[in-house]
């Protein structure tokens, strides 16, 4: 299970639900910039994810991901990225072209990063999360 | 008044639940049909399942969240409401989280389907932010097992005007092809007091229900006669508030001899609103 094989269906979730064609849909691609998405369509395109492929998609994973290891404080503050809360998300957030993370950054601002790719990561790992569930 | 749940037969809070609708002639939503004939709106016998589906989530969320309307996958209408008739509201909870709540939802007469929701999502808010959370806990205690006295709670009459449900204007009319029309709501409307309280915002089953007509008019335009048969992919994304000038766009996509299919999107300030697709059929063709 790799990020190439659900792609294809992650593309057609995503295009249905901001309302674009497939085609115009690119995996680097900003939902937020480049699409228009906002809060009811990220919560409209995990709800589909969650049916498409029968996970379950933490609410605020990737956020709480981007910040395991690192202490609350050293990860931002007043509500921006600090130096290492930013080199920590551009870790966690590999598949965001490097130009789109600026310094001190908001942090809600992070969803702003989200491409069609961050999301099919998601759902291979709560795939094979649940694979190694039902396994154990 | 803007209920629309007169009483609950069944109640497993946050997983199903039952209830009547029993739909009188002084009920502020009916409507002449095409026929001349006394009916309930469709949109708001879609409120009233989704109502039937608030008060479960309410009720299983201690009354601290209220669920709004946000995504409606489909809604299929199926049949007509008259005067008299009693309408068994049936809505499932699929699933819900802190923050949402997803449930499909049919309402029946006699036993046949008149109206289906499919794939609904509602995002969670704060209760306090709409309602005052004692005053719908005891509502709820009011219609739930009201048994046979549930006739004097009977729901959505009111002496105030009856809302309008076309825009106040018409921007731009391309027959059979697109319209453009604005409305904002003055504040005063009834409806208002009930939805909500706290906040006072456009129903979208209303919103809904405005669109519906406005792409009704732009294909019988041509001569033909079409009714709504149901609605996909409405999505909500903003509240509309009183004071707010809601720009709507409909245009046909798709027409054949026997539907059209309809795409709407509403802007206020150049923000969206609201977008979805509208279905209709065709019950006399086109004349030109």
């Amino acid at each position: 299970m790799n990020t190439d094989t659900i792609y294809p269906k992650v593309r057609e979730i995503i295009a249905d639900v901001l309302a674009f064609d497939e085609e115009e849909i690119q995996r680097d691609g900003s939902l937020v910039e480049d699409y228009s998405a906002e809060s009811i369509d990220f919560l409209d395109l995990i709800y589909q994810l969650e049916r498409e492929f029968k996970i379950k998609i933490p609410r605020g994973m990737i956020e709480q991901e981007a910040r395991r290891g690192v202490a609350n404080e050293d990860f931002e503050e007043h509500g921006r990225l600090t130096d290492k809360g930013l080199e920590h998300l551009k870790e966690y957030l590999s598949e965001v072209p490097e130009d789109r993370f600026t310094s001190g950054m908001q942090v809600s601002l992070i969803p702003t990063l989200f491409t069609p790719e961050t999301f099919c990561k998601i759902v291979v790992r709560e795939m094979e999360q649940g694979e190694q569930a039902a396994s154990d | 008044m803007f209920h629309f749940v007169d009483q609950i037969l069944e109640l497993e809070s946050g997983r199903h639940a039952l209830g009547i609708k029993r739909v009188t002639a002084g009920d502020t939503f009916v409507r002449p049909n095409a026929d001349g004939e006394p009916v309930l709106l469709s949109c708001i016998i879609g409120e009233a399942l989704g109502q039937l589906g608030a008060w479960s989530v309410m009720a299983a969320k201690d009354f601290s969240v209220r669920p709004v309307a946000g995504v409606v996958g489909e809604v299929v209408i199926t049949g007509e409401v008259g005067v008299g008739d009693r309408i068994l509201l049936d809505t499932t909870i699929d699933s819900m989280t802190d923050d949402a709540v997803c449930y499909h939802a049919v309402a029946s007469v006699d036993g046949a389907a008149v109206l289906r929701l499919e794939n609904a999502l509602g995002p969670l808010l704060p209760m306090e932010q709409f309602n005052d959370p004692n005053e719908v806990r005891e509502r709820l205690a009011k219609i739930h097992d009201a048994g046979d006295s549930a006739g004097e709670y009977q729901t959505g009459e009111g002496t105030a005007a009856q809302f309008d449900l076309s825009f106040d204007e018409v921007l731009s009319f391309e027959s059979c092809k697109e319209a453009t029309a604005v409305r904002t709501l003055s504040g005063s409307e009834a409806f208002l007091r009930d939805h909500f309280p706290r906040k006072p915002v456009l129903p979208l089953s209303l919103l809904l229900e405005s669109l519906l007509r406005l792409g009704q008019k732009l294909l019988e335009d041509g001569g033909a006669r079409c009714v709504p048969t149901g609605a996909r992919k409405v999505k909500m994304s903003r509240f509309v508030e009183p004071g707010s000038p809601l720009v709507a766009n409909i245009r046909v996509t798709e027409r054949s001899p026997e539907k059209a299919l309809l795409k709407f999107r509403c802007e206020v300030d150049g923000e969206r609103v609201c977008v979805g697709q509208a279905e209709y059929s065709t019950v006399i063709g086109e004349n030109r």
